[in-house]
């Protein structure tokens, strides 16, 4: 078999005048765990509604295992969706809520108990199988609406902002959870989330989205150290720019010094900008590119040390990230002066 | 004064009102029920079970049975047509539901006697409905349709309807329609779906409006009176007789009070089943 698992084929979606989706084309692989990662409004729920059946696409197709499913029903689509706002049975029972796609697939009684206990084991929510939907805490609910579509075993299972409504604490274990989830059940995952430090932490693969389209595919690796546009780049992670102008051999800073980079193809002609992650920078080192400035702020992460530098070839503060043991030999102090230098290969250039 | 007292101060008006203009009233009429009545209509003031005991007689008491079997039937029609209107205009775009609810419900703002003799007009031998029926060619014979049972019923459905209307609504406009997409995309028919998620959590709205037609047409009298012709009584009727033709207050009395018994206990069964369904805090913890 050659073809890929889920094949997303141009599709489009239009409301009215608005454009969601655009011309977005998208392959996923079997086993896959998929983040799709933009702003608000992007259309990241209009992709996952279009794949789960609730919304008609205006162009295009959509084949999982080599076979169009775009014009079936929802309910004979073999994907789940776990909705945003959890869609939970407020009339019926933790096991009822669970049990009820089980229901639909008309399997023995038997067999739909035993996997109902079995996954309520899973999400560890036994002994409160008897509880209706109000009776429970947001994180209750969420695990809830997760088993409910993990227990039909789809081959897909789509997320929309799974953990868009947990507190801080519990998302970073869930983040883990599903994971795991993933991993143990073989079950293609597609994440919808907002959160590009989640995106990385879950995915096997990212795609960017913005205004409808894809801006960048790739794994959590390539995403952050070599991002493909000024935008991917501040998305993701921090990241400080620095205005250049071009020279005939280069790039030169607004202090006309020589700012080396990676060699990013550049057009002619355009304003463009240097990019350098904070983890790059080394407070008092040397190397190829270097800067210096006043220490304006610094924030304590407890793992880490964000120095604020403000200097004459950068409008807003430059973050450098220092390390406790770093910071330990050599403890910055605001209102100082320092310099700060990283390499040409951690150089990025982007059109302005 | 504590802001806790200021909801009980904002409340007596109106339970003064209800108090003193409703309920000591009808508690003096309906004392009544435990005197003889006098020789020519008064009233004899000894005590005495009997005119309650007369509401059981048979022949009594199959006029009260008939009665809740029209307003039962009436109740069940107007809930089918009511609820499936109110699923129609829930289904509708937002902005065009309380146009919509605005039409459904116009009707009831004129006036009871003017929309019962309506459908006289309507239904009646040289009526509307008789004269489309030979309009359109139709040469035989037609059933009585006004002065009938049926007519009392299609009187009471169209009457109580806009209420069943309004009490559907409200529940099925609240439902988050991704409940219903989570039905279909765990493998469920848009007919299963119907069943088994939109109307159990529709079901207290049904119930409201069930109850409601049912009371308001048990005891209705103006209906049965024009459109049954005096074919049969229903309980409003005699109850109406009682006091103002027959002359038998306590008996009239006697009547009204199972008949407030029966309304009193639907309401507060309407009511308890109401508040259960909207999680009321007895149900919470468990
Ligand atoms: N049912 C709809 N009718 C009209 N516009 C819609 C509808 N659903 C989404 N949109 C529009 O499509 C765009 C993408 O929305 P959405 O897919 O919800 O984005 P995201 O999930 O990334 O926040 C937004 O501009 C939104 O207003
Ligand atoms: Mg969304």
């Amino acid at each position: 078999m050659t073809h890929p698992f889920l094949s997303i084929r141009n599709v489009s979606k239009t409301f009215g005048s608005v454009r969601a989706v655009t011309d977005l084309s998208l392959d996923i692989a079997e086993n896959e765990f998929f983040a799709l990662l933009g702003a608000s409004g992007s259309g990241k729920t209009t992709l996952l509604r279009m794949l789960a059946g609730f919304e008609d696409l205006t162009d295009g197709d959509i084949l999982l295992e080599g076979s169009s499913i775009a014009e079936l029903t929802p309910n004979r689509r073999p994907l789940n969706l776990m909705f945003q706002s959890y869609a939970l049975f407020p009339h019926m029972t933790v096991t009822q809520n669970i049990a009820y796609g089980l229901e639909m697939d008309r399997l023995p009684k038997a067999e739909t108990a035993a996997r109902v206990s079995e996954i309520l084991d899973v999400i560890q929510l036994g002994h409160l199988a008897k509880r209706k939907p109000d009776q429970l805490s947001g994180g209750q609910r969420q695990r809830v609406a997760l088993a409910r579509a993990l227990v039909k075993r789809p081959k897909v299972l789509l997320l929309d902002e799974p953990l868009g409504a947990l507190d801080k604490k519990l998302r970073s274990e869930m983040q883990l959870e599903l994971k795991r989830l993933q991993h143990e059940f073989g079950i293609t995952f597609i994440v919808v989330t907002h959160d590009q430090e989640e995106a990385l932490v879950m995915a096997d693969r990212i795609a960017i989205m913005k205004d409808g389209a894809l801006l960048q595919v790739g794994t959590p690796h390539e995403i952050y150290e070599n991002p493909g546009t000024r935008f991917a780049a501040d998305f993701i992670g921090v990241m400080n720019f620095l205005p250049v102008s071009r020279t005939a051999d280069g790039f030169a800073a607004r202090d006309g010094s020589q700012m080396m980079s990676r060699g990013n193809a550049a057009p002619a002609g355009t304003p463009f900008v240097a990019a350098v992650r904070p983890e790059r920078l080394r407070v008092g080192g040397t190397g190829d590119n270097s800067l210096t400035g006043e220490i304006t702020a610094l924030a304590y992460h407890g793992l880490d040390l964000l120095v604020h530098i403000s200097t004459a070839i950068a409008d807003a503060p430059v973050i450098a990230r220092m390390t406790a043991d770093e910071a330990d030999g050599n403890a910055p102090v605001v209102g100082r002066q320092v310099t700060a230098s990283w390499s040409a290969k951690d150089t990025h250039i982007f059109p302005e | 004064m504590s802001a806790d007292r200021r909801p009980l101060l904002l409340m007596t008006p109106a339970m003064i009102w209800l108090f003193g203009l409703m309920v000591v009233p009808c508690a003096l009429i309906l004392v009544l029920a435990f005197f003889r009545r006098g020789l020519y209509g008064g009233i004899e003031y000894t005590w005495t079970l009997e005119n309650l005991a007369l509401v059981f007689d048979p022949l009594y008491f199959q006029i009260f049975l008939k009665s809740a079997g029209i307003a039962g039937l009436s109740a069940a029609i107007a809930c089918v047509l009511g609820y499936a209107a109110a699923y129609a205009i829930a289904a509708m775009p937002r902005r065009h539901q309380p146009m919509l609810l605005f039409f459904a419900v116009l009707p009831f703002w004129s006036n009871y006697l003017v929309r019962t003799y309506a459908w006289i007009v309507l239904l009646n031998r040289e009526g509307l409905i008789v004269n489309l029926a030979r309009w359109v060619g139709y040469e035989g014979e037609l059933p009585q349709m006004l002065y009938s049972e049926q007519a009392v019923v299609i009187g009471l459905v169209y009457n109580y309807l806009p209420f069943v209307i309004l009490s559907c609504y409200a529940p099925l406009s609240r439902l988050n329609p991704e409940v219903n997409e989570a039905s279909r995309d765990l493998g469920a028919s848009a007919w299963t779906t119907f069943r088994r998620v939109t109307l159990p959590m529709t079901v207290p709205g049904i119930a409201t409006g069930f109850v409601f037609v049912f009371v308001l047409s048990i005891g209705n009298f103006v209906t049965p009176a024009l459109l049954g012709g005096g074919q049969f009584q229903m309980i409003g009727n005699l109850v109406y007789a009682q006091f103002l033709t027959a002359n038998d207050w306590p008996f009239g009395a006697a009547l009204s009070m199972v008949l407030i018994a029966v309304m009193l206990g639907l309401l507060m069964g309407q009511a308890v089943m109401a508040d259960r369904a909207s999680g009321g805090k007895g149900a919470r913890d468990g």
